[in-house]
């Protein structure tokens, strides 16, 4: 069975369709890359799957469990983590604290016990450990107790990546990690997204307009235009699809 | 930044230097009653009135973002329980404050659910209109066998009182006295046949009394707010004040969690409603000043200068703020304005302490923008850098649910 299965999903924002009746599904353990020119709808469809748009119809099952029934913040507890194309840190934190937020899901501590403290001196320890064995592991320990304000881009870009391993999710949606980065620092998050993929056992979405890099680690790549889905298969099917040529190059 | 000493947390070093502030601190709070001046005493309970309201304040507005200007309402809340419940009904004051807690806690949950939807200046606005309706609500006839309207009610008479507004009361004490009350004589407070807080209670408007009980509030409150801080939920009120969404998408839940710590907020701001309610000796919407907007703007100007979303910011501003217009408000006439700024302040007939306060004030957000604890956090590690516990285990992450079952804890010293 598949991992997520998305079914005629349409969004529309007033009378512009952002998503046109889209279906795909992703495998589990997969990398699935998600292209398409701008406007294409991505990150629509991105945000239908962590829960910030209502698609207007269809629906999104995740292990066959409906998801457009789940609040924005359920979804982390289904094992669903995100990063933000633009960053969307928490920036008087230090990273240690934004990767502490990152494992809210797995926490139990409200305000009953927080107030009386009961047992919450025993989740922070354990919380901290954690977030901070991910910092080692995502090469930033140097900098836990930094607040994140301040930081080099694409330090910060590798921040979202550990604060969204922290749910310890089994399902990662990353919306254009590469964006903004050298072309140094692609090659480096590539390998990072793969390490991490085999090491936590990940199902990888992304969203991504780095072409060499979508081609290089998916395993199956959803190609976009206008809100539809244009062709799907292996990278090498999708490059020489000829609508996908098409929509990136013009049609002759 | 280079720093004269560096030492690490949960050090030697460190403790020593955490056990010499808390000693001078209960130093300085044993010193204020026993042999400080009936005004100081005042000043103090009136500083810890504030600092109580500051600091729940803050957990809404430092910590999670929501503005809120109508906090002096959750205040009178707290004052009024206490006088309703003592005047009208005769239960004792100290019954009082889990009520107030409780009756705050329930109408701060309900205004946070529109305020869970609207946010900034709007919240502002709204948030405004409470603080702006709660008084005028005191006075409405409908509510007067309640209230007791505009002279509102008094929770202590003198025992040849024969006013109307006193007709209700049952005790003609403030109901905190123990053991039997003796004609004319202070009462003593004994614990094992020593009067403990004899020396303490030297005062005849009993003063020292109310400071204890003013400073009990205090610790309250600073032991919640910091246990709700240094937890889960803590980081979570930051996460929904830096980036709300980014919190939802972590697994906050955005309404849950604004609802009650605007409810904590709420019942922890009507503590120190009591304190005042009962060192005043009786409600009414002109005798607590803090009940008006005007209070929940002197909340929010202790809060800010003493360093929003820290736990010591509101303690500091609160004291700052009540001892600086302390000092100036005695300056009513020229002569005691000091000389170096008696050019500056010395035309007016009324005291200058708004004036210069005003003045402290700019020069403070220039200096501080985030307060005497942003002040703090930023040079004192010139001097003494703490550096944090190492995080992490060393080795790959575990899953957390391993780590949490296997964890044992053996620093276990309470943070």
């Amino acid at each position: 069975m598949s991992l997520l299965d998305v079914d005629d999903v349409t969004v529309r924002f007033g009378g512009i369709v952002a998503l046109d009746g889209l279906s795909f599904s992703i495998e589990e353990g997969h990398i699935c890359g998600l292209i398409g020119p701008n406007g294409a709808g991505k990150t629509t469809m991105f945000n239908v799957v962590s829960r910030i748009y209502q698609p207007t119809s269809g629906s999104v099952r995740f292990r066959g469990k409906e998801l457009l029934e789940v609040p924005a913040h359920g979804i982390a507890k289904l094992g669903i983590a995100r990063t933000f194309q633009n960053l969307a840190l928490f920036p008087t934190m230090s990273l240690l604290d934004n990767v502490m937020v990152g494992a809210h899901s797995q926490g139990k501590i409200g305000f009953g016990r927080a107030v009386f403290r009961v047992g919450a001196h025993k989740e922070n320890v354990a919380t901290r450990n954690f977030a901070g064995d991910l910092l080692h592991e995502l090469g930033l320990g140097t900098w836990a107790f930094r607040p994140a304000m301040g930081l080099p881009f694409g330090t910060l870009k590798r921040l979202e990546i550990a604060r969204a391993l922290a749910a310890r999710p089994s399902f990662l949606l990353m919306d254009e990690p590469a964006s903004g980065l050298t072309h140094g620092e692609v090659d480096e998050l590539a390998e990072t997204i793969v390490k991490i993929r085999d090491q936590f056992d990940l199902t990888v979405l992304l969203v991504e307009h780095h072409m060499s890099m979508v081609m290089g680690i998916s395993d199956r790549v959803v190609a976009m235009e206008f809100g539809r889905k244009i062709a799907d298969g292996t990278p090498d099917e999708v490059q020489r699809d000829e609508a996908v040529i098409a929509a990136y190059l013009g049609s002759s | 930044m280079k720093s004269l000493v560096t030492i690490r947390e949960g050090s030697a070093a460190h403790w020593a230097i955490r056990i010499v502030t808390a000693v001078l601190l209960v130093a300085i709070l044993l010193w204020v009653p026993t042999k400080g001046s009936a005004s100081l005493i005042t000043t103090s309970i009136e500083a810890m009135t504030l600092m109580s309201a500051a600091m729940a304040l803050n957990l809404v507005l430092g910590y999670t973002g929501q503005i809120s200007i109508g906090h002096s309402a959750f205040l009178g809340i707290g004052a009024y329980t206490t006088g309703i419940m003592v005047s009208r009904w005769g239960f004792s004051p100290w019954v009082t404050f889990p009520v107030a807690f409780g009756v705050a806690f329930f109408v701060g949950v309900l205004v946070s659910f529109p305020a869970a939807r609207i946010k900034g200046v709007y919240l502002a606005l709204v948030t405004l209109a409470l603080g702006l309706v709660f008084p005028q609500m005191l006075t409405w006839k409908r509510f007067s066998w309640l209230t007791g309207g505009g002279s509102g009610l008094p929770l202590s008479c003198p025992a040849t009182s024969a006013t109307r507004t006193c007709a209700g009361v049952a005790k003609t004490t403030t109901g905190f006295d123990i053991g039997p009350a003796q004609k004319g004589q202070l009462q003593t407070f004994k614990i094992f046949g020593h009067d403990f807080f004899g020396d303490l209670r030297r005062l005849d408007n009993k003063s020292a009394f109310w400071y204890w009980i003013a400073l009990s509030v205090v610790v309250v409150i600073y032991l919640a707010c910091r246990g709700v801080v240094k937890s889960r939920v803590g980081r979570s009120l930051i996460a929904i004040r830096d980036n709300e969404t980014a919190a939802a998408v972590m697994g906050v839940n955005l309404v849950r969690t604004k609802a009650f710590v605007f409810g904590l907020s709420a019942g922890l701001c009507a503590l120190p409603g009591c304190v005042v309610a009962i060192k005043t000796g009786g409600v009414s919407p002109e005798g607590i000043l803090s009940l008006t907007v005007l209070g929940a703007i002197t909340f929010l100007i202790a809060m800010v200068i003493g360093g929003a979303g820290s736990l010591w910011g509101p303690i500091l501003g609160s004291t700052l703020y009540v001892f600086v217009t302390d000092k100036t408000g005695s300056w009513a006439d020229d002569d005691k304005i000091p000389g170096l700024i008696r050019p500056l302040f010395g035309w007016s007939k009324i005291s200058p302490a708004d004036g210069i306060f005003a003045l402290l004030l700019i020069i403070l957000m220039f200096v501080a923008p985030r307060g005497i604890a942003g002040l703090w956090k930023q040079y004192s590690p010139l001097v003494v850098r703490v550096l944090p516990r190492p995080a992490g285990t060393g080795g790959t992450p575990e899953p957390l649910a391993t780590v949490s079952a296997t964890e044992t804890t053996n620093e276990g010293e309470p943070q």
